[in-house]
Order: C-alpha cells, then sequence, then structure tokens
C-alpha cells in the first residue's frame, strides 16, 4: 500500500533529497571554507594578535601598511618570478617531452612513468632530495668541478641564485603533469588529418602550428591554470629548503610570508590581509587565463 | 634513400627520449640508491652505487627510540583512510543531489564549490585553527580530517558530479519502482555505476592527503603527532648529518604512494586527463 503511494512522488523528493544528500557536504565545506574566509576579512580589518594589544577595528589600515610594507612587496616579487619560471617551463618542456614520447610501447610508457613519479611524491621529500643535489659541495656541484667548473655556484646559499634554483625545482616536480596532459591531447589528435595535410604537402612544422597545436588548446588551458595556481600558494619547498634566505626574503613567498606572519610573529590581523589580497590576486589571474584561453579554444 | 623519406633518423626519437628521461631520472636515482648505501659515503658520492648495499639506515629508522616513523605512519594511515572514506561517501551524495535537482540554486552552490578549487589553505587557516581550538580539536587527529574534508570536499563534487550526469535518471526511478528504498536505489544501483569516479577520487585525493605538509604542520602541531611528511621534516632538523636515516625515512613514507601509483597508473592518467582531450 504505502509503497505504491511511494511511487507515484518523485524518486528525490527536494527537501528529503537536500536535507539527505545536499546539507551535509554543504555544511562542511560553509563552515571550513567559505566561512573562514569571511572570518579572515573580518580579521583583516583588526590588529588582532593573541598575544598582542586588545583586538579593535583598524578598517583598512592593514591594507594600507600592506602596499608600503617593503618585506611583503618583495615576496609579491618573488612569488611572480616563480609563478612565470613555474608556467612558462614544465609547459614548453612538457609540450617537447610529449611530442617525443607520443609513441606506443613499453619504452615510450616506462618513460612516462619516469616523468610523471615526481608528480605523486610529497613536496618534503623532493625538496630534501633537492637540498642534497644542490648543496654546495652536492652531486650538482661535484659533476660541475669534475667538467672543470672553478668555481661553481652555491645554488641555494647564494642570495643570487636560490630563487632560480627553486623554479628549477618546482619545474621539475611539475613538469610530468604537464606531459601527461598534453600526451592525452595528442592522442586526440586524429591521424587521418596528419596524413591528408601531410599528403597536402605540409611539412612537420607546419603541420604542428596549424593542426596539432591549435587542438591542444584545452590541455594548454588545464596546464597553465593548474600551474598558475600551484605556483602562486608554494610554500612547502620554501619552508624546507630555504626558509625564505638566504639573506632577508629573497625566496619568502606570499604564501610563506602569510603562515610566518599570523602564526610565527602572530601578527593574525596583518596577516589575514596578506592573505586576502594573495586570494585577489589568484581569483584574478585564474579568470583572466581561463578568459583568454578558453576564447582560444572556441575559435577551433 | 627510402629511410629518408618516412622518418629521417628512426633513432633520433628514442634517443632523445633516453637522454632527456636519464637526466630526469637522476634525483629519484639518488633519492632510492643512498637507501642502502653506507651514510659515511652519503655526501662525499651521492651517485654511486650503493655497493656493498647496507640495510642499516632502513634497521635505524625502524627501530628509533621515539618510534618517529611508526607514529608517523599510523597518523598518515588514520588521517588519509578516514578522510578519504568520509569525503567518497559525502561528495557522491552532494554530487548526485547536485545533477539531479538542477536549478539555478545547485548551479549556484557548484560554483562556489568549484571556486574552492584554487583556494589556498593560508586563507582559511587562521581561523580554522580558532575554531578547532574553541571545540579542543587543535592537534588531534579529528581536527585534521574535518578540515581535510572541509577542503577537499569540491574536488570529490566536481569528479562525482561530472560522471553522475552520464548515469540516467530512469535508472533510478525504475529501481524505486521496483520498491527499492532511496538508500537503496543510491548504495546500491547508483554508486556502483561511479566505481570509475569513485577510483578518482580514492587516487587523487589518497595522495593529495598522504603527502600534505602545511596543514597537519599547523594542526596536528610539530610536537603532539606527526604524519609521515611532518615526520620527514623533523628528521631533517634533528640529525642533519645523517642522511643514511632520512633518505630511509623518506623512503619507507613514500613507499605506499609508490605503490598505489604504480599499480594503478592508468587510473592517475585517466582521472587527470579527462578534461585534456574533449575538444
Amino acid at each position: 500500500m504505502s509503497r505504491g503511494a511511494r511511487t507515484r512522488r518523485p524518486v528525490w523528493p527536494g527537501l528529503w533529497h537536500f536535507l539527505t544528500f545536499g546539507a551535509p557536504g554543504i555544511t562542511v565545506y560553509v563552515c571550513f571554507v567559505l566561512a573562514p574566509i569571511v572570518v579572515s576579512f573580518g580579521y583583516s580589518l583588526t590588529n588582532y594578535n593573541p598575544f598582542g594589544p586588545p583586538t579593535r577595528f583598524v578598517g583598512l589600515r592593514n591594507y594600507r601598511l600592506l602596499m608600503q610594507d617593503p618585506e611583503f612587496l618583495l615576496s609579491l616579487r618573488v612569488t611572480t618570478i616563480l609563478t612565470v619560471i613555474v608556467v612558462v617551463v614544465p609547459n614548453v618542456l612538457g609540450l617537447a617531452i610529449a611530442v617525443v614520447l607520443d609513441r606506443r610501447g613499453w619504452f615510450y610508457n616506462a618513460l612516462r612513468t619516469v616523468f610523471f613519479t615526481p608528480v605523486v611524491l610529497s613536496t618534503v621529500v623532493v625538496s630534501i632530495i633537492w637540498i642534497r643535489l644542490m648543496a654546495d659541495d652536492g652531486l650538482i656541484n661535484q659533476a660541475l668541478r669534475g667538467l672543470g667548473v672553478a668555481g661553481p655556484p652555491g645554488w641555494l646559499s647564494d642570495p643570487a641564485y636560490a630563487l632560480y634554483s627553486l623554479g628549477i625545482i618546482l619545474s621539475w616536480q611539475m613538469l610530468g603533469f604537464c606531459v601527461v596532459v598534453y600526451l592525452a591531447g595528442l592522442q586526440g589528435v586524429p591521424q587521418d588529418l596528419q596524413e591528408a595535410a601531410a599528403i597536402d604537402g605540409a611539412g612537420p612544422v607546419s603541420r604542428f602550428r596549424h593542426i596539432t597545436w591549435p587542438m591542444l588548446a584545452p590541455a594548454l588551458t588545464i596546464n597553465t591554470v593548474v600551474m598558475l595556481i600551484s605556483a602562486f600558494k608554494v610554500y612547502d619547498h620554501v619552508q624546507v629548503i630555504t626558509k625564505g634566505g638566504p639573506g632577508t626574503g629573497t625566496t619568502a613567498t606570499v604564501a610563506y610570508n602569510v603562515i610566518q606572519t599570523g602564526f610565527v610573529a602572530n601578527r593574525q590581523g596583518y596577516a589575514s590581509a596578506m592573505a586576502i589580497v594573495m586570494l585577489v590576486i589568484i581569483a584574478v589571474a585564474c579568470a583572466v587565463a581561463l578568459k583568454i584561453l578558453q576564447r582560444r579554444e572556441v575559435q577551433l | 634513400m627510402t629511410a629518408m623519406r618516412g622518418e629521417r633518423a628512426p633513432w633520433a626519437r628514442p634517443l632523445t627520449a633516453l637522454a632527456v628521461g636519464t637526466i630526469f631520472f637522476v634525483p629519484l636515482y639518488v633519492a632510492c640508491v643512498n637507501v642502502i648505501k653506507e651514510g659515511p659515503r652519503i655526501a662525499r658520492e651521492p651517485a654511486s652505487l650503493p655497493v656493498p648495499p647496507t640495510l642499516d639506515n632502513l634497521q635505524a629508522v625502524l627501530s628509533r627510540p621515539d618510534r618517529l616513523f611508526w607514529v608517523s605512519l599510523t597518523n598518515s594511515l588514520i588521517v588519509t583512510g578516514l578522510s578519504v572514506v568520509i569525503l567518497t561517501v559525502l561528495s557522491a551524495m552532494l554530487g548526485h543531489y547536485l545533477v539531479r535537482s538542477g536549478g539555478r540554486w545547485s548551479r549556484l552552490v557548484m560554483l562556489l564549490l568549484l571556486c574552492g578549487l584554487m583556494i589556498p589553505p593560508q586563507v582559511i587557516l587562521l581561523p580554522i585553527t580558532r575554531v578547532l581550538a574553541t571545540f579542543h580539536l587543535m592537534t588531534t587527529v579529528q581536527g585534521l580530517v574535518l578540515f581535510n574534508v572541509g577542503y577537499y570536499v569540491p574536488f570529490g563534487v566536481f569528479v562525482f558530479a561530472g560522471f553522475m550526469r552520464s548515469i540516467p535518471v530512469e535508472l533510478e526511478e525504475a529501481a524505486a519502482i521496483d520498491g527499492a528504498g532511496r538508500w537503496t536505489v543510491f548504495w546500491q544501483v547508483v554508486f556502483p555505476l561511479l566505481r570509475p569516479a569513485t577510483a578518482s577520487v580514492l587516487i587523487f585525493l589518497g595522495v593529495w592527503i598522504w603527502n600534505d605538509f602545511l596543514n597537519p604542520l599547523i594542526i596536528l602541531g610539530p610536537g603532539q603527532g606527526t604524519t609521515v611528511t611532518t615526520g620527514v621534516y623533523r628528521s631533517i632538523g634533528q640529525y642533519q648529518a645523517d642522511f643514511g636515516g632520512v633518505f630511509a625515512m623518506m623512503f619507507l613514507a613514500t613507499l605506499p604512494v609508490l605503490i598505489l601509483y604504480l599499480l594503478l597508473q592508468r587510473h592517475f592518467v585517466k582521472g587527470l586527463t579527462g578534461g585534456a582531450t574533449k575538444g
């Protein structure tokens, strides 16, 4: 009886569906992501410091101070340089390697496995491996000395090199991601299109430019946006490898400074302002990148 | 002459691939050989073959008096296991709700969730530590699991919702007409069909949460409990010169992920490139 009545109603009545299926997930997300962002913004308008003077509302003062804070401006510069390296290097090398690996067989599969392995390794593990490789007496400098270079650079100890060394390490870890995404894109390029163009006399370079490259547009979008987001929040490598040094702040990213200011110096109001600025920059950068890249995809 | 027409130099491709792959492989090689090399030789000759091999480094890590490795491993297993199971259940259900109910409201929720994919933890950690402290959940595994669930639910929903669209609603209606209750319809009819999505969610979130460094560092704290990543980090602080121990600890901490990756490679690649091939 009741069973017959139930089937006439929709399988998922709206309110029941929301309360049992929707609400739990939405609740944790709101509690642990959305609400904290709002609270962070609230903190950023105060001088909140759990060990400091009583908290009071200071309006936009933290943001004004940020714009004149040389430490923060330096961290913006550091983050921008790292982001440019990490968006460009793994994308370019990843595409080149994907083109080389775009063949069937165990040999190419094995190499793909090698390139992707660093992606699944922990940032801490990758950082420690490279600390040893780039140490003043590490493998890289031993090799350079063996090749006759008299004074090889202190990759991580010289302020002029450390940031770029970090860029190399990050690129090494992310490269496999780009390779795999480009490989999947390449495998989606129809073979008969390539052959038809070859018969019409198109050389490999012009085939790549006019057929392969446009068809890789979605892969380029994914790689660029993922690299952008990952590069902008780089914290782990800095914390483990350089602690923001050598010197003052030569490798301190914004993400690193937020944690230092908020949890080590306990200036939580000021750190929150930094975090909000960081969030706005990421959101704007992603929106712009997506807009430009997806327009390319549509034009196909 | 004929060879010139097809591929001009048939060896160029495999040789280039091998050369680039070898250079790229060097750091991984160094990480592996030094696990079974005698401690003092590691700094002097990082790339030499580990002859004769030694198990001293591994043994030292496994039998440390403070049981750092075993404590870290236990914490990582509990945190990763609990987070991933709860995330799978919650995001499969939320994904189902958003896809089936449709409409403007669920599109808005979906959009808010998508934004969550790019939010760096730095932006939310300060308030979250306050909230967790209020409920006495700071420095507890439960606190970290709760945070993980909230932070990674967007990814889970994103994967499940994408897959759910390919499952016809008629299937659910047919099962309901046959007399199955709603929970039965979802868990015994729909959920088994979502297996590829479940695999993606388990694999990716499993690896991310296992490898996570910042959140356990802040929420579990350095002293109370360590996960494998914060454990490795602590071990470099304590024994700066004992590279053998550090390499062995890193190897053991990575082993579960590495095995998972080598066994399920196909899923890794498929999950990652689903969007790359669609035009």
